[in-house]
């Protein structure tokens, strides 16, 4: 359904000529999907226009127009995941690059605000240069740093800078409706700081472990708690493009660390967490680091396989970061008692030098995870599990790897073993964990990796490990509500309320049918 | 108005779990606040979630006012005193059930509403773990009530969000219907989870919502919550308490920040000396004496280290924050006015022995607070005195707690008026300085994130956008508005 | 090479915007972050890299046509490969060479600019290929005595370029590089009767098989010369016949050097002295065609050899602007005494194109003058008072800025120090 010229003109008078274009070159250009989640490659819908606004008042501009024309919106900062996309025709793109502000950086209350396109490297880069750091997406630095933007925003420093759900302050909204709403003491005081209030706070229908996906309106600013930084103010990197290695300021420290068993990786993860020593810490399998290190496929295979053989079993990497020597030296200690008390094992080849001083800095700005998910296969998928406790996220991806070893046999996804994927989140208080695939974007392949997901899925609710995070669609929502407490008709109302026209859209969120 | 009668109500609840006492209904009709009074038709005990479905059914069906009530009294905020007639009081205190607790997880899983802070204490403490509390709460104050109040908590080590340390919860809406949010919301039963390693922790979710969120601050209006779970943390090996004193709020107020950015305490708060008399003083002279000894501004904090390496870890905290108040000019002490820090520490660790410690100087006290930024926060002090003065209220006997709140991001600032409710020209004074102070303070910067009482609808108003949003969501779980009406903007 | 055999490489694209920004490892703020000019001026995703790919795609399956917007979009770019650049610090496969077969596309489907087929018409007759006036050839050497190569033996070739003989400063520049070889005594020669076009602009203006005729030309009269050497001050020329002939499968048979290579090496071997001091504080822009262009072309045909992991056989091996020539004209800089360099935030493998590249100021003045002015912008924040490059193109397109810093080539500096 394209656009009409009477639609296309008041949008145009919204943005500008210069900010809207529904040429095919604009639109393929958003439309090519390489493969991501569980899916081939090929082009989705087209977007019927591409509208860039450059502030609040035209994204509520145009959210008012399309609630009068029926037209869909779906807006995005630089639009890596899948449920960016257009889910079918009728539906506009608004694509946030013009928002890309860094507002406020309040050193004394420890909150930044930013607009949807700033991406982490660039707050992560500017904080650093007074003392401060942030949570960065697990996908990487050049993700948005509004804690509104990406799926989830777990990442790497999640043991100490917390996660997007938990890092939000104050908020701007343009709901669906084109409302602007601003939360807690922004209404209030026209400050950042809180978003709770007065009385219920409304961060509760703005997003959970997952945002809406695109579903429910269109977040215009918002602010992040940020934490210490007890590196440079800029951090000297030397070398060139892919070979950068940090001047290591001789305060950070990093370890590859694997057991034998999970149960000793459990208890591994439990000592950190309680002892609060770690800054960063992932829980990578041996292909992964061997992905992270190697700066081409033909690396990977190679390391992967020497790291292979110091590897003892499920692993994590951790970093430390001493806020002065004294801490530093407690940190190491403490470290290295773990290590001995729970039997670990330290993979020797990431220990020094610049390897080790490179893989720190790639670490805290997160920049290896396209060569952990992406380059290897041109595909990476699988399954993203929830939050929660640490034994309940480790038991269900032990349950899921035995599926993905049976793809693997099958010779349907790349065989970089099962060994999952966890995460510390809040000096152990949380965990995330993940079974990632790679795979050749082969339809064949495609379809075994949905029905490892439907697997994955299955054991979810049949174990009652709990909701994963990777649903992106009504169908997946269905799956598990009636086991769930029956959110999908919380999830509904909450849509139908505030979108009763239903125009944004929300094929990757949930829809208001049979509302 | 259609009224539901004691038989409806004995039929969902038991006969005996209805109560009709008039002296009883009068204590519910009011409170400590200057909230009108309104007594309710009855009080319903409670002690499970069906009974609770029942009554909430019940309620819709004879548009009956319910008030949740978890806590026992005395009752401080208005919000347990019906703002409508014909209510029904759903006395959830006699739930008392802690179901598990988890040393890895670091969770007490499944706490009901009725149990206070006095009872699960102990619990916790059996498996190495404490909780982040409030500052010293009333003996029959509920967990779950003060974690639904968004109350702030004395680690802010430890506050990483606003919510915090609540975990999933289940709530019975105005609909009827049963709801667990965060982990609990399933898939499975609570035993089946278990079963899997879960332990209803996790506070966000299912999907993308918390709806969490919206119970908490809610005043009862969106739900009965019928359990909550709790984050703890653990108890440390060794401990190393102190104060630091100063006149001038804001270098305190410099140091708290650096202690909690560099994570160098745990708990950590600042009371001004009239806080700090109330805390420990017993007696008018007692209190006058402990007050003439004490420096005008009080920095509490507690160095904790683990079973880690706890000695290189103490001796390295004392050090790095040794260095850290030199360098910002400040001086710590172990004691102040006869009170050491070890004796602070273990004091605002439980809860208040009774008399409830704010009502121990004069019998009564009207709490003004509000979340800030700290640079505000002299401003503010500054406000609220002069708002005193004109008000004639004895400025110099005014409490005033500041603690700071998710790690730091703010700061909840509490103004204690003590008053002798007896005296009705001194009660009069602090009725219409609770009301009038509101706006020169929001002017001044302070953030009524928690309004009660009578100047909560002055406070909701103030943002149109988001009242409408809270009350589309309000129609969304308790569609027939029996659930507190009248409360905040409902 | 078509657009379709590119295909496997396009498809590889997941829209991480990794290409809109400077490695991400690098960023020390937020205000010189960006290294796409076409994105960062227009703003649509189909400008970046990887929206270049998407709508590629598109061209290939017939989605998208080869019309006005495709056009536009295609020639609103600088080639300068730093989206190539950011997207290779992961990933592995070529982005930049998928820009090339584009342009091929435009022009075989009349998309180019129409001055364009004019100018690569008139390359043959040995004008230059620069939009605008035809200059006179052998103008910019006049007054130096030196060898002309076509007709007697030199032992190193000098070309200056084509900019050289229509722009003054381009021509001075290029005087000056010849007068410090002859100086160093080199066996040096130029092609007094006037020089042909290397033919690369065609080339990356979409004309290929112009390209590859006038790159004939260029082989057989080098290979005529008998010469051992190739030296010239023109990033663009230098990256065209080192890397882009190889490229073409065309063989100059001499070994190719930027001047600035050639300066250093006399300078270390005391054939050249900077004695005289020269008091400035400069910094250094980085031409894309001497950067991270400018590594060797690596031929390569192979197949996946496993399913699933993109491995080949044999091994491929990509260009990833690691070994551009980036440290010759900064040590030429710091052996002037006086002279304190002083970097800006974006350099090197991923430094910010000064504008004029892939045709963009004969196409689209307004947008080569934007992208300088960034430049500029940057360069200021240094505190330097000058901007010093080391390619005509680049010198004249940011001379044209609204700043106050001087913009000068290393040779003259150096120059000044001898």
């Amino acid at each position: 359904m394209a656009l009409s010229k009477e639609q296309y003109q008041a949008f145009e008078a919204i943005v500008g000529p210069e900010n809207i274009s529904d040429d095919p070159v604009d639109l393929d250009a958003w439309a090519w999907r390489s493969g991501q989640a569980a899916m081939a490659q090929d082009f989705k819908p087209r977007f019927e226009a591409i509208l860039m606004p450059a502030s609040p008042a035209e994204v509520q501009s145009i959210v008012r127009l399309c609630n009068k024309t029926g037209v869909q919106f779906k807006a995005s900062s630089t639009g890596w995941g899948v449920y960016c996309d257009a889910g079918g025709p009728g539906c506009v793109k608004l694509d946030l690059r013009r928002m890309n502000r860094v507002i406020e950086i309040n050193e004394e209350n420890m909150y930044a605000v930013v607009e949807p396109y700033v991406i982490h490297a660039q707050l992560q880069a500017e904080l650093m240069k007074r003392g401060l750091c942030c949570n960065v997406n697990g996908a990487g630095g050049v993700t948005s740093a509004m804690p509104l933007a990406a799926h989830e925003g777990i990442g790497h420093m999640s043991g100490t800078c917390s996660i997007s759900e938990r890092n939000l302050l104050a908020l701007e909204w343009v709901t669906p409706e084109g409302e602007i709403i601003q939360t807690g003491s922004l209404a209030a005081l026209g400050e950042w700081f809180c978003a709770d209030g007065p009385g219920p706070s409304l961060r509760g229908i703005i997003r959970g472990n997952v945002v809406p996906l695109g579903g429910l309106g269109v977040y215009t600013k918002a602010a992040v708690k940020i934490y210490h930084w007890a590196g440079p103010p800029t951090m000297e990197v030397k070398g060139a493009s892919p070979n950068y290695v940090m001047q290591n300021p001789g305060n950070f420290l990093l370890r590859y660390l694997s057991w034998p068993t999970e149960e000793g990786r459990s208890l591994g993860i439990q000592k950190l967490g309680e002892s609060e020593i770690a800054f960063g810490i992932m829980g990578f399998n041996p292909n992964m680091v061997a992905a992270n290190v190697a700066t081409s496929n033909e690396e990977e295979l190679v390391l992967a396989e020497q790291y292979s053989k110091e590897i003892v079993g499920p692993g994590f990497c951790v970093v430390l970061m001493g806020n002065s020597p004294r801490d530093f030296e407690y940190k190491k200690a403490v470290l290295e008692q773990i290590i001995k008390d729970t039997g670990a094992a330290s993979l020797k080849a990431v220990e020094e030098g610049d390897v080790h001083d490179a893989f720190v800095w790639r670490f805290i700005r997160v920049t290896a995870s396209i060569r952990e998910t992406m380059r290897g296969t041109g595909v990476f998928g699988g399954e993203v599990f929830g939050t929660d406790c640490y034994r309940v996220m480790s038991n269900f991806i032990q349950h899921s790897r035995v599926d993905k070893q049976d793809l693997i046999d099958r010779g349907l996804v790349y065989p970089d073993n099962t060994d999952p994927f966890i995460t510390s989140l809040e000096q152990g208080q949380l965990a995330h964990s993940e079974v990632l695939l790679r795979w050749t974007p082969a339809p064949d392949v495609a379809e075994a990796a949905m029905e490892y997901v439907g697997k994955s899925n299955a054991n979810a609710v049949n174990g009652h490990y709990g909701l994963p995070h990777h649903l992106f669609n009504d169908f997946q929502h269905d799956f598990f509500g009636p086991h769930t407490s029956n959110y999908t008709y919380w999830l509904r109302r909450i849509k139908k309320s505030f979108d009763p026209n239903g125009v944004s859209e929300a094929s990757n969120h949930i829809t208001a049918k049979d509302v | 108005m259609n009224m539901v009668t004691g038989s409806e109500l004995a039929k969902v609840v038991g006969a005996t779990n209805v109560i009709s006492d008039s002296k009883i209904l009068d204590s519910y009709a009011g409170d400590l606040s200057f909230v009108g009074r309104i007594r309710p038709e009855f009080v319903a005990k409670v002690d499970n979630r069906q009974t609770i479905m029942g009554l909430v059914q019940l309620a819709k069906e004879t548009a009956t006012p319910l008030v949740p009530v978890s806590s026992g009294g005395p009752h401080f905020f208005g919000d347990t005193v019906p703002s409508a007639g014909g209510a029904v009081i759903v006395d959830l205190s006699g739930m008392k059930k802690v179901d598990l607790v988890d040393p890895f997880e670091r969770v007490a899983s499944v706490i009901e509403p009725g149990v206070t802070f006095g009872e699960l204490i102990p619990v916790v403490a059996k498996a190495g773990l404490r909780l982040n509390m409030p500052l010293q709460p009333r003996a029959t104050k509920s967990v779950v009530g003060s974690m639904l109040s968004r109350e702030p908590v004395i680690m802010p080590h430890y506050h990483w969000d606003i919510a915090d340390p609540i975990g999933s919860t289940e709530v019975v809406f105005g609909t009827g219907d049963m709801f667990r949010t965060g982990a609990a919301a399933g898939p499975g039963e609570i035993d089946e989870q278990r079963a899997a390693g879960g332990r209803q922790k996790e506070a966000a979710g299912p999907s993308a919502m918390s709806l969490h969120r919206l119970l908490q601050g809610a005043q009862g209006t969106m739900g009965i919550v019928t359990w909550a779970s709790a984050r703890c943390e653990l108890i440390p090996d060794r401990e190393h308490p102190y104060f630091i004193a100063s006149s001038d709020l804001a270098k305190l107020l410099e140091a708290a920040h650096w202690l909690i950015r560099l994570r160098l305490g745990n708990e950590l708060l600042i009371l001004n000396a009239s806080d700090v008399a109330a805390l420990f003083a017993d007696g008018d002279s007692a209190y006058d004496q402990l007050l003439a000894t004490l420096p005008r501004w009080v920095l509490f904090v507690n160095l904790g280290a683990y079973k880690y390496l706890p000695d290189m870890r103490m001796d390295g905290l004392i050090q790095d924050t040794g260095a850290l108040l030199q360098r910002l000019g400040v001086q710590s002490t172990q004691s102040l006015g006869g009170i050491s820090a070890p004796e602070f520490l273990d004091a605002i660790r439980r809860p208040s022995a009774e008399p409830y410690w704010k009502l121990r100087r004069d019998g009564g006290c009207q709490d003004i607070f509000f979340l800030t930024t700290s640079a505000k926060i002299p401003g503010l002090v500054e406000a609220m005195t002069d708002a005193a003065d004109r008000a004639g209220y004895a400025a110099a006997k005014m409490g005033v707690y500041v603690q700071p709140i998710v790690q730091g991001t703010s700061c909840h600032v509490e103004f204690n008026l003590f008053y002798d409710p007896a005296n009705t020209a001194e009660a009069g004074i602090v009725r219409g300085l609770a009301t009038s102070a509101i706006q020169p303070l929001m002017n001044a910067g302070a953030f009524f994130s928690r309004p009660f009482g009578e100047a909560a609808k002055q406070i909701m108003n103030r943002d149109a956008a988001g009242v409408e949003a809270l009350k589309t969501f309000k129609a969304i779980v308790d569609p027939a508005g029996i659930l507190n009406p009248g409360k905040l903007c409902f | 090479m078509p657009l379709k055999d590119h295909q496997a490489d396009m498809e590889s694209c997941c829209r991480c915007s990794a290409c809109k920004f400077i490695p991400l490892e690098k960023i020390t703020g937020q205000q010189y972050s960006n290294v796409c000019p076409s994105i960062s001026r227009y703003n649509f995703h189909s400008h970046s890299g990887g929206g270049r790919m998407g709508f590629g795609l598109g061209l290939i399956r017939g989605r998208v046509e080869y019309g006005p917007r495709a056009g536009e979009v295609i020639y609103n770019c600088n080639l300068c490969g730093a989206c190539d650049v950011s997207c290779k610090y992961a990933m592995e496969f070529d982005v930049l060479e998928p820009l090339y077969a584009m342009r091929e596309g435009c022009v075989q489907n009349g998309q180019a600019d129409p001055a364009w087929d004019k100018l690569v018409k008139a390359m043959e007759k040995q004008a230059p290929v620069t939009v605008g006036s035809l200059g006179k050839r052998a103008e910019w050497h006049k007054g130096l005595k030196v060898k002309d190569y076509v007709t007697d033996k030199a032992a190193v070739v000098y070309h200056a370029g084509c900019l050289a003989s229509t722009d003054a400063t381009a021509g001075a520049t290029a005087k000056t590089a010849l007068s410090m070889l002859i100086k160093a005594g080199l066996d040096v020669g130029v092609a007094t009767s006037g020089e042909i076009c290397c033919g690369g602009r065609s080339y990356e203006m979409g004309y290929r098989d112009e390209a590859i005729e006038q790159a004939k030309r260029n082989v057989a009269r080098l290979r005529a010369s008998g010469a051992q050497e190739l030296v010239t001050g023109c990033a663009h020329c230098y990256q065209y016949y080192k890397v882009l002939y190889p490229k073409l499968g065309l063989d100059l048979g001499i070994k190719v050097t930027h001047v600035v290579e050639k300066l250093a090496e006399l300078v270390e071997q005391g054939a050249l002295k900077p004695e005289k001091r020269v008091d400035l504080t400069v910094t250094y822009h980085d031409p894309c065609h001497l950067g991270r262009l400018s590594e060797p072309w690596i031929a390569w045909e192979g197949v996946q050899r496993e399913r699933h992991m993109r491995v080949y056989d044999p091994p491929r091996t990509l260009r990833r602007g690691t070994n551009g020539v980036y440290e010759p004209p900064r040590e030429l800089l710091r052996s002037i005494p006086g002279v304190r360099l002083v970097e800006m935030d974006r350099v090197k493998e991923y430094a910010w194109c000064c504008g004029a590249g892939g045709g963009v100021r004969e196409t689209n003045p307004e947008f080569a003058a934007w992208t300088a002015g960034e430049r500029l912008q940057e360069a200021e924040s240094t505190g330097a008072e000058a901007l010093v490059t080391a390619c005509p193109h680049c010198a004249r397109n940011l001379s044209g800025g609204d700043s106050a810093l001087k913009v000068l080539d290393v040779v003259e500096i150096l120059n000044k120090a001898i």
